[in-house]
């Protein structure tokens, strides 16, 4: 399958005179075209931090970003700011969760979307870019009255369709949602993620989506990345980690979810809190909350243990499993050999 | 309405706000336009019993908890607790009814000022409310408190400023504090929804388990409705203002007779991804609450409409043995 984006040893720093905040740590992540994966961890576990580091939108005097991230045959942590110009929207583009406030209050939405059209295609004619317009909005269920309408007349569900409309103006291999369906209501949150779930299966599109709410990943994702306090958990297929969680930090969280359906079970949190992440830690980052700690984790950090060929785990409670393998692959190994 | 005695009745109670920006025609008639935030809701809540309000931003949920709350004054109607009117109680004895009545905010961060160390903050209510004789007995209830609460060393956190706790262990001290005087009748409004999933559990529980020590009633407000389900008796759902439908928390949630709550109901994302759904659609989003009406608040975006809808606002009928909905195509 095709590379859409391949993140190696991925590190962002935060820095300033004193000290040093440690956000994101050794990522390692590939997401093949067409795959929709749901970034999910609490506040502080640096989600934003890692999608704000691959759109190089953070800013260079006090972070420091390390590692590689591939995107269309280029480095996007070596880019310049012109190769990146270059790529923004066209092939990258980002939905935040108050991307409706971009919106300029004094123009009328369509010349905002025909602006931003005439970023990539300058001499692009009037009507092509009018019904370039109608097609997005149609996308998104919105009427061309919106064109000629201005932000404070719309809603906030209605703006951020209209952000949305905006970011897939170019058709971008990569579509970055960071949170942003999470300042909207129930139901419409509901209608949008049905939307970008259809509007999928007639696009062309890779999609990222960070949000701390399990349940946006469960219906619109088909594959999840745990992160906790910048490290990642857990990855693999949201079907597989939902019903099945194998890290005990993806088990707490789900626990912590009530459910619509079913029996009331009695919930259980996760105790204790998140670590300071301006210190660097010898063992496994969760280890002072985990139930299962044992005098391994607070040791040795846990390396990647591959479960099957999608789904990922960091945790010492599955090493061995990853070592016996190894080892029984190693022995094949030796018998091929003699 | 209920054979169990009620303990806490609400009483139409309504919450207008004057329109300030009118239009010049308006100017010139002198009409006054209001918001009607809370329109004649009246509910009525046993005793030690939690009540769940659920409903879209801007519905008038919190304006409700905070007209219970008596944070504002009623444009009318009243609440009785134990059958003393609270306008009455809270006239002859404001103190006596804030010891009865308490509330919790969303916003941990914001419940506290800053300049105060925990200690001072949890001691002052006690001293206005001439609590225990002097400041050391005051001091051991705060420990106390703090303690039964989950949250050691206490001696440690009575001496740290607001901005030195987390946000988990700021909102389980605003619930702490809240149960100082062992009220009666709790409001929390939305109480979690600014916390993380994995501290919610754990501060969800607490104020269950202060609750029923206390045998309190609880106003429990919030847009999550997993949540609501899990720690409610009953349910009320709202909608521009007025409950449309109030009912036992699973037959709510199981059998929703009202479209809006079956359609809100239908929306809420689930953590099982195989677990097929079938999203009621709804167009729109909800009209002002400026004047709304004629007819049923909910029919220009009801799926169910027909023309009599627009014509009446739909009275409430019970539909199974305190299951009521007001909608007329029931």
């Amino acid at each position: 399958m095709d590379k859409v984006l391949e993140l190696k040893d991925f590190n962002v720093t935060y820095k300033n005179k004193s000290k040093k905040v440690y956000a994101v740590k050794d990522i390692n992540l590939v997401i093949n075209k067409g795959d929709s994966l749901g970034i999910v961890g609490e506040s502080g576990s640096g989600k934003s931090t890692l999608a704000m580091a691959l759109l190089r939108l953070l800013p260079e005097k006090n972070t420091d970003i390390n590692g590689s991230s591939n995107f269309a045959n280029m480095d996007l942590v070596q880019a310049s700011e012109k190769e990146l110009k270059e790529i923004r929207w066209k092939e990258l583009s980002v939905v935040f969760q108050k991307s409706m406030n971009a919106l300029s209050p004094v123009h009328r939405i369509g010349e905002q979307i025909e602006d931003i059209y005439r970023v990539h295609k300058p001499n692009a004619r009037k009507d092509e870019i009018l019904d370039r317009i109608k097609a997005l909005l149609k996308l998104v269920n919105l009427s061309d009255r919106v064109i000629k309408m201005y932000p404070h007349e719309l809603s906030g569900g209605m703006l951020q369709r209209v952000a949305i409309a905006i970011s897939l103006i170019h058709d971008p291999k990569l579509l970055i949602m960071d949170e942003a369906t999470t300042a909207l209501d129930v139901v419409t949150q509901g209608q949008i993620l049905a939307e970008i779930v259809k509007m999928e299966q007639t696009l062309d599109v890779t999609r990222i989506m960070i949000t701390h709410d399990i349940s946006v990943v469960a219906t619109t994702c088909n594959k999840i990345a745990v992160l906790y306090a910048g490290e990642l958990m857990e990855v693999g297929y949201v079907k597989d980690i939902l019903k099945d969680p194998k890290h005990p930090y993806t088990k707490g969280l789900l626990a912590s979810i009530p459910s619509l359906s079913g029996e009331k079970e009695t919930l259980t949190g996760i105790p204790g809190h998140l670590p300071d992440l301006s210190q660097k830690y010898e063992g496994c980052i969760f280890a002072p909350r985990c139930k299962f700690a044992m005098e391994q984790c607070e040791k040795s950090k846990p390396s990647e243990v591959q479960l099957s060929a999608e789904n990922r785990v960091w945790c010492h409670l599955y090493s061995h499993l990853d070592r016996d393998e190894q080892l029984e692959s190693r022995e094949d190994l030796v018998e091929v050999n003699r | 309405m209920e054979a169990k005695k009620s303990f806490v009745k609400i009483n139409n109670i309504s919450m207008w706000y004057p329109q300030k920006n009118k239009t010049l025609s308006q100017v010139f008639k002198k009409e006054q336009q209001w918001v009607k935030a809370v329109d004649n809701v009246s509910l009525e809540l046993a005793k030690g019993e939690i009540l769940g309000v659920i409903g879209e931003s801007g519905c008038g949920k919190s304006t409700l908890g905070r007209a219970l709350a008596r944070l504002e004054n009623p444009t009318q109607g009243d609440v009785f607790i134990n059958d003393i009117s609270t306008q009455n109680l809270i006239k002859e004895d404001q103190r006596k009814f804030r010891r009865t009545v308490q509330i919790v905010f969303q916003n941990p961060f914001d419940t506290f000022t800053p300049r105060d160390t925990i200690e001072k903050i949890l001691m002052r209510p006690l001293k206005l409310h001439g609590i225990e004789k002097n400041d050391e007995e005051r001091r051991k209830k705060c420990i106390d408190l703090l303690e039964s609460g989950g949250l050691k060393p206490a001696e440690e956190i009575m001496k740290r400023y607001p901005h030195e706790l987390s946000g988990g262990q700021l909102q389980r001290i605003s619930i702490l504090r809240s149960m100082l005087f062992n009220p009666q009748f709790i409001i929390a409004d939305e109480p979690v929804s600014m916390l993380d999933v994995s501290v919610r559990a754990e501060i969800i529980n607490m104020l269950l388990t202060l609750s029923r020590e206390n045998d309190a009633t609880v106003v429990f407000i919030s847009h999550d409705i997993a949540l609501t389900r899990y720690i409610s008796d009953k349910i009320a759902v709202m909608y521009l203002g007025k409950v449309i439908e109030y009912g036992d928390c699973e037959t709510i949630i199981n059998r929703p007779q009202h479209p809006y709550t079956q359609a809100l109901i239908s929306n809420t994302a689930s953590i099982d991804p195989d677990e097929e759904r079938e999203i009621i659609k709804v167009e729109g989003e909800p009209p002002t609450p400026v004047n709304p009406g004629p007819g049923c608040y909910f029919a220009p975006r009801c799926f169910k409409a027909t023309e009599n809808c627009f014509k009446q606002y739909p009275e409430t009928v019970e539909f199974e043995s305190g299951h009521f909905v007001s909608c007329s195509e029931i």
